[in-house]
């Protein structure tokens, strides 16, 4: 049974998103198998994916508070707690 | 266990205003929801059930903050996207086959991610994308936030999330070919 891109095309993003059920895993693996085209979609998503999770962990795995932050955060918190 | 705001700015602040700054990519903004955290635990100390450490319980307060803050943004730009009028329509045949075939692209992300050029063309592309879009796709794939999480920020069904996700990715993927992967790209 041949399923249209489009709809395998929304099968590959929520793959990323959720668990695809039993049948919906068969029918994207099966086309999959069949469609160069929705096989590179579905590898060009995952690239864009990985990309920005390793684009993300060197942007903000360092970010610390600047000194100033801290200092205005230790000030805001003596004025409201007291202590 | 210790309630003193200080010591716990002091051993989890850095932590916590990772987290709030890689959801809100402003550092004004992460250091604000950061001191609204601390002086709520610091109201609200004898609730901790001290079941969890301090940090995942702080970490809770301040996730709690920024879905409110993410909501709250989201509903005074009145920012809306129908359901219908779907503009993936736009990549395929009216038989549902591409009408612009993909390519196979070649980069590996290890590569990718080292070239500054391509975070401008990525960044470009996302900044392209209709707004709530852009809110959703950079929650779930960026920040890495999950469904449930997105969904409440968003007052939105995890259908619709799915939806609009599927027309980011589809969207961001086209402009890459076009912009990025299109020349010397194997199709």
């Amino acid at each position: 049974m041949k399923h249209a891109c489009k709809e395998i095309s929304r099968l590959a993003s929520d793959s990323l998103d959720r668990k695809l059920g039993l049948w919906e895993k068969l029918k994207f693996r099966m086309h999959l198998f069949i469609c160069v085209n929705c096989r590179n979609c579905d590898n060009n998503l995952k690239l864009i994916r990985n990309a920005l999770d390793l684009i993300e962990k060197t942007k903000y795995g360092q970010a610390r508070l600047s000194d100033v932050q801290r200092d205005q955060l230790h000030q805001t918190l003596k004025k409201n707690t007291g202590c | 266990m210790n309630s003193d705001p200080h010591l716990w700015l002091k051993d989890h602040g850095d932590y916590l205003y990772r987290y709030a700054l890689s959801r809100l990519h402003n550092e004004d903004l992460a250091s604000d929801m950061l001191q609204e955290t601390l002086l709520a635990g610091w109201r609200g100390f004898e609730n901790f059930a001290g079941q969890s450490s301090i940090r995942t319980w702080l970490v809770g307060i301040l996730k709690h903050k920024i879905i409110d803050h993410i909501r709250l943004d989201i509903r005074n730009r009145k920012l809306a996207e129908s359901v219908e009028n779907d503009p993936t329509s736009a990549y395929f045949n009216e038989n549902g086959s591409w009408s612009e075939a993909p390519s196979a692209w070649q980069d590996n992300p290890e590569e990718l991610c080292q070239s500054e050029q391509f975070h401008a063309v990525l960044e470009s592309c996302i900044g392209k994308l209709p707004e709530k879009q852009q809110i959703v796709f950079r929650m779930r794939d960026i920040t890495g936030d999950d469904s449930d999480t997105i969904c409440k920020s968003c007052d939105m069904t995890s259908t619709h999330l799915h939806v609009l996700l599927h027309r980011a990715r589809l969207a961001l993927r086209m402009c890459l070919q076009w912009n990025w992967f299109g020349e010397g790209s194997r199709s």
